[in-house]
């Protein structure tokens, strides 16, 4: 494997680097020691990333099952002494969230530090949750960066930081951080590496009503200890400017607007600048500097006003008459841009933007209309649409029996399978958070009298798809799980799980089988088939779903993309298949409404496959009603 | 020194605008610019519309281009590259690869791909300089239909804007790819290059 430029140990030395490298990085400087994470984008490249260096700098990482164990893991090694950190998604932290809540009230001993990668505008999410909040109800304090190159000094500081107060830190990077690319100055490389120590302390770490209430005024006392700090840390930066009348308050990667825009409009000795790193807790001698200064006040900050509010409640309790703007002029939804900030402050200060955004939003608009919909979708050869169709299949069969017209339910999860919800498969009907889809049948199977099939990755089922199912023998939920193992947890970069064999680096280890875990639950009717094989499979789901009682199907047929890279290391090749047109009937296209294979595809009025992205997978000459697809020989 | 010079790369998940974006702002750094940039990961890649950023100059504050501030678009895919319309100026430069990826809602009748000339047309009247060329046709002709992004990088520097030294990019490229892989590559981004320059000449 070659050696990934972050390893480099060239102080001062400038890489270019993507947002969640300079995470990694910083946690290299800072000398982490444990890394724990379950993947979600924004967030995965940053154990990625580490996984690639751990052997060589002694560091311990792990894919976790879930993002609460990711974080008791890492919180463990804080308790030990050890520098640890835990990375994932905003909507990971829920599922880490139980823990979180009590590891505040024991703090930190290693430095502990929780990695919240937002999502604005939830390009790949299921909301856009604003994770200050949770931060808030934790008394965590956050560390928000503004660039990539700040997103690395943070992490570091994080770690050095979180000793200092004894005291978890949350650094909360977005999207645009994470995936955001920029140079970046390396520091230096932390070799120390300390020897773990469990100290038994049970007034500390056993939480009995005694022991919560004891700790809870400790960490009161570490949180304001920490609110002292904030105000000269040099991340908050205040830019005063003689006689401004408007001054920004600019948090995380807003303050790049903020600078941005206020050179578009030449403001640069017309404003002032309160560059907010710690939304939580605010720097509050700063903002009330900024306040007295200024008639009139924006926040600048993505998602909810957070900062906002805390702004207000300082100006109210000092009685420092300003006029505070934010979201009444910012939109609560999606992510901030430089056009967006620069409108918000231009209306204050009656200056006008130097691009004319109505004449291009015009062209937008007349463009919009001729453009095509290009949704993403599962790839040529996924195994999530035949298993898909297999199940749609099936059920449509089971659901005749009814008696009256019934819809089949298909409650959903979330992984690459999600993109099913599209046509021509239709068969997603519910996708609320990992988990959910056996979760959701449960409660449907007491409410309706419809075929329930729930399906959910291989991924996602260790992570939280074992307690709904032993729920639905528990409770005699009549349902039917398909479980879609394809081997990886693909959406996110095929990272490996539980039942793949092998470690986050690499390392062989026990594979846990899906179906002994089914059986293991109680499950009476647990079958495994290949949904490659439509008919088999579908077979093999219509038993299940007339079976009486929970069963399981675990359709296994290994992601696509992985087995054609495979392939071609290997040197073998892909035989794919053609159209023989004198076979086709042109008015048919069962292939392409049935299955929507991007492979697939109409030219000059005739149906064909694009050789060069079929994978060979075969589900489309089981649909063909004239034996017109056939395999090049 | 460049104050600002904006790279917006457009295409399909999977066509490679990641790499050569990459590939595009690590060379920007070995020059010594600042380089901030952004990429669709997640989501966004599997097949649907993408968008990388590369901003490079003394004077670069977030990771997206704002719209109209577009100095370079390269567009991997033709109806990509329109449907990001708003960020071009007059003074933008556009290359453009004619080959297009038509969706699969469009065989299922769900939606309609624009034809050549409706695209043509419309970036003609945002910008005053559209370079065409088939990349793919050229990446075949480098021997790897799958180099066709690197034919577009090529491309991107023949423009003769690009503030990035074209022996940086070279070296830059040659160092990416295993020995085995890297004169493919190289010669692709030759093409590019030299149909670039060409259809500038014209």
């Amino acid at each position: 494997m070659k050696e990934p430029a972050i390893s480099s140990d060239a102080p001062g030395e400038k890489l270019l680097m993507l947002g969640n490298e300079a995470i990694a990085r910083g946690a290299m400087e800072a000398g982490v020691q444990v890394a724990a994470a379950y993947p979600g984008t924004p967030s995965s490249e940053i154990l990625e990333t580490l996984t690639k260096v751990a052997q060589k700098f002694d560091i311990y990482v792990e894919w976790s099952t879930n993002e609460k164990i990711a974080f008791e893991v890492a919180l463990a090694a804080s308790i030990c002494g050890v520098r640890a950190m835990a990375s994932m998604k905003h909507v990971g932290v829920n599922v880490a969230h139980d823990p979180l809540m009590t590891a505040s009230y024991i703090g930190a001993k290693g430095g502990l530090v929780l990695l919240s990668a937002d999502d604005p505008w939830a390009w790949s999410s299921q909301n856009e949750q604003d994770n200050r909040y949770i931060a808030e109800q934790g008394y965590i304090p956050v560390l928000e960066p503004s660039s990539v190159q700040e997103a690395k000094d943070m992490m570091a500081d994080a770690f050095r930081l979180s000793e200092e107060f004894k005291h978890l830190f949350m650094v909360r990077s977005v999207t645009r951080i994470s995936h955001g690319r920029g140079d970046v100055v390396l520091g230096e490389i932390t070799r120390e590496r300390r020897k773990g120590s469990f100290k038994k302390d049970r007034s500390w770490l056993v939480y009995t009503p005694v022991a919560a209430r004891k700790n809870r005024l400790l960490m009161i006392e570490r949180f304001e200890r920490i609110r002292q700090a904030v105000d000269t840390l040099p991340y908050n930066r205040l830019k005063l400017v003689n006689r401004a009348r408007l001054g920004i308050i600019a948090c995380g990667l807003s303050y790049s607007y903020t600078l941005e825009a206020i050179k578009w409009l030449e403001l640069e000795e017309r404003v002032s600048v309160l560059k907010i790193s710690t939304p939580h807790p605010l720097p509050q001698e700063l903002v009330k500097k900024l306040l007295k200064s200024a008639a009139e006040i924006i926040i600048v900050e993505e998602l909810e006003p957070f900062v906002e509010n805390k702004v207000k409640a300082i100006a109210g309790e000092a009685n420092i008459p300003v006029k505070i703007h934010g979201k009444n002029l910012l939109p609560v939804i999606g992510e901030l841009s430089t056009r967006k900030v620069t409108e918000a402050i231009a209306r204050l200060t009656n200056s006008k933007p130097p691009v004319n955004f109505t004449k291009l939003d015009k062209l937008s608009e007349e463009t919009a209309p001729i453009l095509p919909w290009r949704p993403p979708t599962l790839c040529p050869g996924c195994a999530h649409r035949a298993a898909l169709y297999a199940i749609n299949s099936a059920a449509q069969r089971v659901a005749r029996d009814y008696g009256k017209p019934t819809e089949p339910i298909y409650p959903g999860d979330i992984g690459c399978y999600t993109l099913g919800y599209l046509p021509p498969l239709e068969a997603v009907d519910t996708t609320i958070c990992m988990g959910a889809s056996i979760g959701i049948a449960n409660g449907l199977a007491h409410v309706v009298a419809a075929p329930i099939i729930a399906h959910i990755g291989d991924s996602t089922f260790f992570h939280s798809g074992i307690p709904p199912l032993i729920n639905a023998v528990y409770n005699k939920a009549n349902i039917t799980v398909a479980i879609l193992d394809n081997s990886a947890t693909a959406m996110t970069g095929f990272q490996p799980h539980p039942g793949i064999g092998h470690t986050a680096t690499g390392e062989e280890t026990t594979s846990v089988k899906i179906e002994d875990i089914a059986r293991a639950c109680g499950v009476k009717f647990v079958k495994v088939a290949d949904p490659l094989d439509l008919k088999k499979a579908a077979d093999v789901l219509e038993k299940a779903i007339r079976f009486e009682g929970p069963s399981v199907v675990v359709l296994r047929s290994p992601c696509a993309i992985i087995e054609q890279r495979e392939k071609r290391q290997r040197g073998e090749k892909t035989i794919p298949y053609y159209i023989d047109q004198d076979k086709c009937n042109e008015k048919c296209g069962a292939c392409i409404k049935l299955l929507g294979c991007p492979a697939i595809v109409k030219e000059n009025g005739k149906t064909i496959i694009d050789g060069p992205l079929c994978t060979g997978c075969g589900i489309c000459v089981q649909v063909c009603p004239h034996n017109a697809i056939l395999q090049e020989s | 020194m460049a104050k600002e010079f904006n790279v917006l790369i457009t295409g399909v998940g999977g066509q490679g605008a990641i790499l050569m974006s990459e590939l595009l702002g690590e060379a920007a750094v070995k020059d010594d610019f600042n380089v901030r940039g952004s990429e669709a990961l997640g989501m966004a890649v599997r097949g649907g519309s993408v968008v990388s950023t590369i901003r490079i100059g003394s004077e670069i504050y977030g990771p997206l281009i704002p719209m109209g501030k577009c100095h370079l678009l390269i567009g991997i895919e033709p109806a990509e590259a329109l449907r990001n319309i708003s960020y071009l100026s007059p003074s933008s430069l556009i290359i453009l690869n004619l080959r297009g990826i038509v969706p699969f809602t469009v065989s299922q009748g769900k939606s309609n791909y624009p034809t050549q000339d409706e695209i043509l047309e419309k970036l003609n009247r945002a910008s005053r300089q559209v370079i065409r060329l088939d990349a793919a046709c050229l990446a075949e002709e480098a021997g790897n239909p799958i180099t066709a992004n690197m034919v577009m990088l090529g491309a991107a520097f023949g423009g003769g804007q690009m503030p990035v030294k074209l022996e940086t990019i070279k070296a830059v490229i040659q160092s990416h790819f295993p020995a085995k892989l890297a004169p493919v590559n190289i010669k692709a981004f030759d093409l590019g290059y030299q149909a670039c320059q060409q259809a500038v000449k014209n």
